[in-house]
């Protein structure tokens, strides 16, 4: 288990961040998921071996872009 | 910091790409409501029909086509993909409403062309004075961030070079002139001065800095040059772990929340289901096409997730702002909803309502005083305990005596030989333990406690042959911040290995009624157990030995102290070690709830009322979309207001 702080860009609604919420916990090896449009932040909870292009990869179809990763 | 240099343009650009948005949008929609006003302004139209419906089409097209594109996108792209979104609504009303004017032509429907640019008008505009206000509302947090230093003067090959702080590694020795900031951790090898640390811990005064204090990266050198090597960088720094929780705190969900955001992630979709009932329902029970589709589109554009969505984030970022800048550090939202429903504050004692460094008072010896100092302060320098410090340090030997047994009897005290004679040096309870008489001191022994101090009894063999006095002087706001708690109302209690007369010496000095002594560190979760029977606690204390006790508590209070957080252990943490921000987090926790609150109630109230007006026709779109930018403004304007609230 990680934990990953996304910088997320785009988001300017509080739909967006519930929209975000939902398309990461689609992707498997995520645990616990939190967007937060105040800080244009996400953190997410995985398990070890979760590609991290995936996460992007979730974010980016919902519509919006990470910027960082740590 | 690198973090910081990202995070505001982003913030910034947001605001900006609004701004630029909201402008364009008036200049081509404010033509376009002339012209769909005129006949009622003026009496007469500026330009007749049909030409006044083409001359709206195709001012309209920028507004929505360039100006409003990256909404439309989003919402259509939502609408395909089944993550429905605000700007769905938005996207789907508008366009609507342009496509009106292009069938006007088929004579089918009256032309809307003219609302739609207005709608994505006011949408901008709502969204461009709400991303200010969120920025607003963020903008202590966002201090925060931008707190750290830049460069750093570091010595080097014995020559001052200037580096930016990435480059700054552990062990350089960092020169900071005064008026300085201090570029990152690290403690005072040369030099002396007075450090202010407001901005991190809340502490007003500035701090006396000397040959071997810790400092900490992002305080305010004063008037002397520092010479400090530095300990920690990067993310190991103290700034770096507050920023951490107070982005913690944003992430973590408060349970008034739960309804809040579980009705934004399906509103979107039933909105769209309601508006095209409604449309359908007009159409079929009044045969008007054209009022089906305005009632249609004003359904779409009133409905509004955003305030339900930021009524609690913007609540919870301005009232963890306010405590960031008072060192109060809110660790899990969670806290704020508990602490309305608290009754108890139980209190630690050492270290938290008392300074945590005792100091010798008193030494009352049936042998040679030097020698019963030689031998105590021999066995206490192995130990770690605080008071084992105290009278280390009073005995000030150059020379110690060798020891060639040692244990430590938690909670009670010492054992030890020195030249094979055994000493026992602790509590009443260790040398009840090991049967040894002390009645002869019994009159000391409690003339001391009364006095709130804590007595060492000192046993060569098993006779007693001496006492030593120690005294843990009381913080000087603990007084006040205990008087104002027991004016609101709360049962305070004090909980302490200490015995029971030392302990309510202090707890008389300091206003506490309720003393519960003698628990062993390990029990001491168990004591705040038996305390939640009456109603839920808060247990404030150091957050290193009582962090079980912490745990327990419905929320923990960790007392920092100097240059060391606490971060694992507490609900949430206070950076300078003063009980009086004790009071200020139960304050500010209850007022950002009573904001959040509020917030919910407004949201919910707003569309529990203006859905149905729309439905029923009521509203004309333009009207339903001033409403919602209004609504979802007045939430985040409202969190903005708790910065009024008075929590010292």
């Amino acid at each position: 288990m990680k934990k990953l702080k996304l910088s997320i860009e785009g988001m300017h609604c509080a739909s967006c961040a519930s929209n975000i919420e939902r398309s990461l916990k689609k992707v498997s090896g995520v645990k616990e998921v939190s967007v937060s449009i105040m800080l244009k932040k996400g953190t997410v909870e995985v398990e070890d071996g979760v590609d991290i292009e995936e996460i992007k990869k979730a974010v980016a179809k919902v519509g919006y872009k990470v910027v960082k990763v740590e | 910091m690198n973090e910081s240099h990202q995070e505001k343009p982003i913030e910034d650009h947001e605001v900006v790409s609004w701004k630029r948005k909201l402008i364009w949008s008036w200049v081509f929609t404010i033509p376009i409501a002339l012209l769909m006003l005129s006949e009622r302004l003026f009496g007469y139209a500026i330009v007749e029909m049909p030409y006044s419906i083409i001359i709206t089409l195709i001012l309209g097209f920028p507004v929505l086509f360039i100006f409003g594109f990256d909404t439309i996108k989003s919402g259509l792209q939502g609408l395909f993909t089944f993550y429905f979104n605000m700007d769905s609504l938005i996207a789907l009303g508008t366009l609507v409403a342009y496509l009106t004017g292009i069938f006007s032509f088929t004579g089918f429907v009256t032309d809307y062309s003219g609302v739609s640019a207005m709608i994505m008008a006011f949408f901008t505009t709502g969204k461009y004075v709400e991303s200010k206000a969120r920025g607003r509302a963020s903008s202590e947090i966002k201090k925060l961030l931008e707190l750290g230093a830049k460069k750093s003067i570091v010595i080097r090959n014995s020559k001052e070079i200037e580096i930016s702080i990435e480059e700054v590694v552990i062990g350089d020795v960092m020169i900071v002139k005064p008026g300085e900031k201090i570029p990152t951790d690290g403690v005072v090898v040369k030099g002396g001065s007075s450090v202010d640390e407001s901005m991190v811990t809340g502490e007003s005064l500035p701090i006396d800095k000397l040959k071997g204090s810790n400092v900490i990266g992002a305080t305010i050198n004063q008037d002397g040059i520092l010479y400090v090597k530095a300990t920690k960088i990067g993310k190991d720094t103290f700034l770096a772990h507050i920023i951490n929780l107070v982005e913690e705190t944003q992430s973590s969900k408060i349970p008034i929340q739960k309804l809040a955001d579980k009705i934004t992630s399906v509103f979107v979709p039933i909105i769209l289901v309601l508006s095209i009932l409604t449309f359908v329902n007009w159409w079929l029970l009044f045969g008007n096409l054209s009022k089906a589709i305005g009632v249609g589109v004003a359904v779409l554009v009133i409905a509004c997730p955003c305030a339900l969505g930021l009524a609690t984030p913007t609540a919870l970022m301005v009232g963890s702002g306010m405590g960031a800048k008072r060192g109060i550090l809110i660790r899990k939202g969670e806290a704020i909803q508990t602490m309305k429903e608290i009754k108890t504050i139980v209190f630690d004692k050492t270290g938290t309502i008392t300074k945590g460094k005792p100091e010798v008072t008193d030494i009352f010896s049936k042998v040679k005083e030097s020698y019963l100092l030689q031998v105590v302060a021999s066995l206490e320098k192995l130990s770690e305990h605080p008071i084992a410090h105290a009278i280390v340090s009073k005995a000030g030997l150059s020379k110690y005596l060798k020891v060639t047994s040692f244990s430590i009897v938690r909670g009670k005290g010492i054992i030890g030989k020195i030249e094979n004679k055994e000493f026992v040096v602790g509590n009443r309870a260790l040398m009840n333990d090991r049967r040894i008489n002390y009645s002869d001191f019994e009159i000391e022994i409690e003339k001391y406690e009364t006095l709130g101090k804590t007595v060492m009894i000192i046993a060569e063999g098993k006779k007693v042959i001496g006492l030593i006095a120690v005294a843990d002087a009381v913080k000087e706001e603990s007084v006040e911040a205990i008087a104002k708690l027991n004016s609101q109302g709360y049962r305070t209690v004090m909980l302490t290995g200490d015995n029971e007369k030392t302990a309510k010496a202090i707890a008389e000095q300091v206003g506490i009624k309720e003393v519960i002594a003698n628990v062993l560190p390990e029990d001491k979760a168990k004591k705040v157990e038996e305390l939640q029977k009456d109603g839920m606690v808060v247990f404030i204390g150091d957050g290193i030995n009582d962090a079980p006790a912490l745990k327990q508590s419905n929320v923990g209070i960790a007392m920092g102290t100097g240059t060391d957080i606490a971060i694992e252990s507490g609900d949430i943490v206070l950076a300078n070690g003063s009980l009086l921000g004790v009071v200020q987090a139960i304050n500010l926790s209850k007022a950002t709830f009573r904001k959040i609150k509020q917030n919910l109630f407004w949201a919910f109230a707003y569309n529990i009322v203006a859905i149905p007006l729309a439905v029923l026709g009521l509203l004309h779109p333009i009207i339903a979309e001033i409403a919602m930018a209004l609504s979802s403004i007045s939430v985040v304007t409202n969190a903005n207001l708790l910065r009024r609230s008075k929590i010292d």
